[in-house]
């Protein structure tokens, strides 16, 4: 009757219909929808004990540039040598650079 | 008829009560524990009228509360579920009438018991369902005992400060929100924290234990996310995250997997060390994280693709279907890289760069997807139709994501 005893039983039935399941559907382990928020196997914690004490004084959910290593906000990818870029780079010379005649935007 | 064994636990009880002990009545009234195992041993077939005999001997209403939980524990022993959930119902309610006139030292008994009863009643549910009946009746049954908990917690108006049973307000308020989750209910939450609104002397959130905080910013964010409001579940959700023990991994899971697409969306996107720490988030964020950081188009509707059934069943198929946007705007952002910043860049271009991408599209819905990304702020710029040519701004022609005001406008 524990909490323990309900999730086990909970897991059983889940692993049953997950096997009807087909193999592409990644397998997301705890993550189903069924899963429940736990409960807390102490009431009370203090900072160090949270991921508080990464921020090193930044706000909770900024990023990098604000102290934050767990989000970056700057990652805009520049590199202009990927196959991608390449491709593009060989279509834009077909083309050529049009535009003329079209007012520059000013801000 | 009189038991040695019940006498023992009536006296306990009884020093329990006058020591105002809560940790030593949470562990007399726990359903599992080894002196109810003793007492299953002591009475055959118990009923309320054969235990009558002991009705008085401590003061009320204890007597009929040890009453029931020898009931409780005789229909756990025998793996009856429904009688047990019943029986323990009755106990809870007792218990909450003693509660309800005393200050909150008997907090923790009342975390303990009402925990039991929700436990109780999934697996009532779980029994009733593997019978073929309706499953859900238990836990809806549970949260309506609950309720009349939190209300003898936010009515208390003498209690001194520190032993106010307003310090039960949030922790049962989550265990209440635990139960509609379950039955998928979350509309009778309204009720609830309207409530919380209603009295403003309740305590301030952050005078709580963690745990209290974190589980009930957990609902929050998640009762906000379901009700599209975006911005709020971000709040909450970050607060429930950061202020979560390390050591609850699966808690941290269950928060960052809302949050992280969240903070995907504001231009925020999770650094590789925290990724490396949930690994199940990493395996599924990382096709569309990947996609998102190069523009691939293909990559991120073929990760949409894969994942779709997980998605819709995590209801974050939506949120995930938005952010591809963010990948067009990366795709955009290269055609752009790739000439040089140029300011005037011709549609077709644009249009080159879908297809490349793998997008099978024409040269008009290239011209419409350009003017969406300028519409909502993703590219500064304009588009001069009849030049098929696109105009972009001389500075911050693409904005830091993190930069966009409303991130989650697109979303309504």
């Amino acid at each position: 009757m524990s909490s323990t005893a309900s999730s086990s039983k909970a897991t059983e039935t889940k692993t049953i219909s997950s096997t009807k399941e087909e193999d592409s559907q990644p397998h997301l382990g705890v993550l189903e929808e069924d899963d429940e928020f736990e409960e807390f196997e102490v009431a009370d914690w203090d900072d160090s004990q949270t991921d508080l004490a990464h921020l090193g004084g930044a706000a909770p959910g900024a990023a990098k540039s604000g102290g934050d290593k767990l989000w970056e906000d700057n990652w805009d990818d520049d590199d202009i040598e990927d196959d991608f870029s390449v491709q593009l780079r060989s279509e834009l010379a077909k083309k050529g650079n049009g535009g003329n005649g079209v007012e520059t935007m000013q801000h | 008829m009189s038991s040695a064994r019940f006498s023992t636990f009536l006296t306990q009880i009884a020093q329990a009560l006058q020591d105002e002990s809560g940790p030593e009545l949470a562990y007399l009234l726990k359903p599992t524990s080894e002196h109810g195992k003793g007492l299953v041993k002591e009475f055959r077939n118990p009923t309320k009228q054969s235990l009558s005999y002991y009705e008085g001997s401590v003061e009320s209403p204890w007597d009929e509360i040890a009453i029931q939980y020898v009931l409780v524990v005789n229909h756990c022993a025998k793996k009856r579920y429904a009688e047990a959930f019943k029986e323990h119902g009755a106990l809870v309610s007792l218990f909450v009438r003693y509660f309800a006139t005393n200050s909150g030292w008997t907090l923790p008994a009342l975390f303990s018991i009402m925990r039991d009863l929700r436990d109780l009643a999934f697996d009532a549910d779980l029994d009733a369902s593997s019978k073929g009946q309706e499953g859900t009746a238990n836990m809806e049954e549970a949260a309506r005992i609950i309720s009349k908990a939190f209300s003898a917690c936010v009515t208390d108006r003498q209690s001194p400060y520190a032993e106010s049973r307003k310090w039960g307000v949030y922790y049962v308020v989550g265990l209440i929100l635990k139960c509609y989750f379950r039955v998928r209910r979350i509309s009778l939450s309204k009720n609830i924290l309207r409530a919380i609104d209603a009295n403003p002397d309740i305590p301030p959130l952050s005078a709580y234990p963690r745990s209290h905080q974190v589980t009930y910013r957990y609902y929050i964010g998640m009762l906000s996310f379901l009700n599209e409001d975006f911005a709020k579940s971000e709040q909450e959700l970050t607060l429930a995250f950061y202020n979560c023990h390390t050591g609850a991994r699966r808690n941290q899971q269950r928060i960052l997997i809302y949050l992280l697409p969240l903070r995907v969306l504001r231009g925020h996107l999770p650094s590789a060390e925290l990724l490396k720490r949930f690994p199940v988030l990493e395996d599924l964020y990382t096709p569309f994280l990947s996609a998102i950081r190069s523009g691939n188009i293909k990559a991120y509707d073929s990760a949409l693709e894969k994942f779709e059934r997980r998605l819709v069943e995590l209801n974050l198929w939506l949120t995930l279907e938005r952010a591809r946007e963010l990948c067009i705007r990366g795709l955009f952002r290269k055609v752009w890289v790739a000439s040089q910043r140029g300011t005037r860049i011709p549609i077709s271009l644009f249009h080159a760069s879908l297809n490349i991408a793998g997008m099978d599209v024409s040269q008009e819905e290239a011209e419409c997807l350009v003017a969406n990304m300028v519409y909502r702020g993703y590219m500064r710029g304009y588009i001069s139709h009849e030049k098929q040519m696109v105009v972009l701004a001389n500075t911050n022609a693409f904005p830091r994501l993190a930069d966009r005001p409303a991130p989650y406008a697109s979303l309504y």
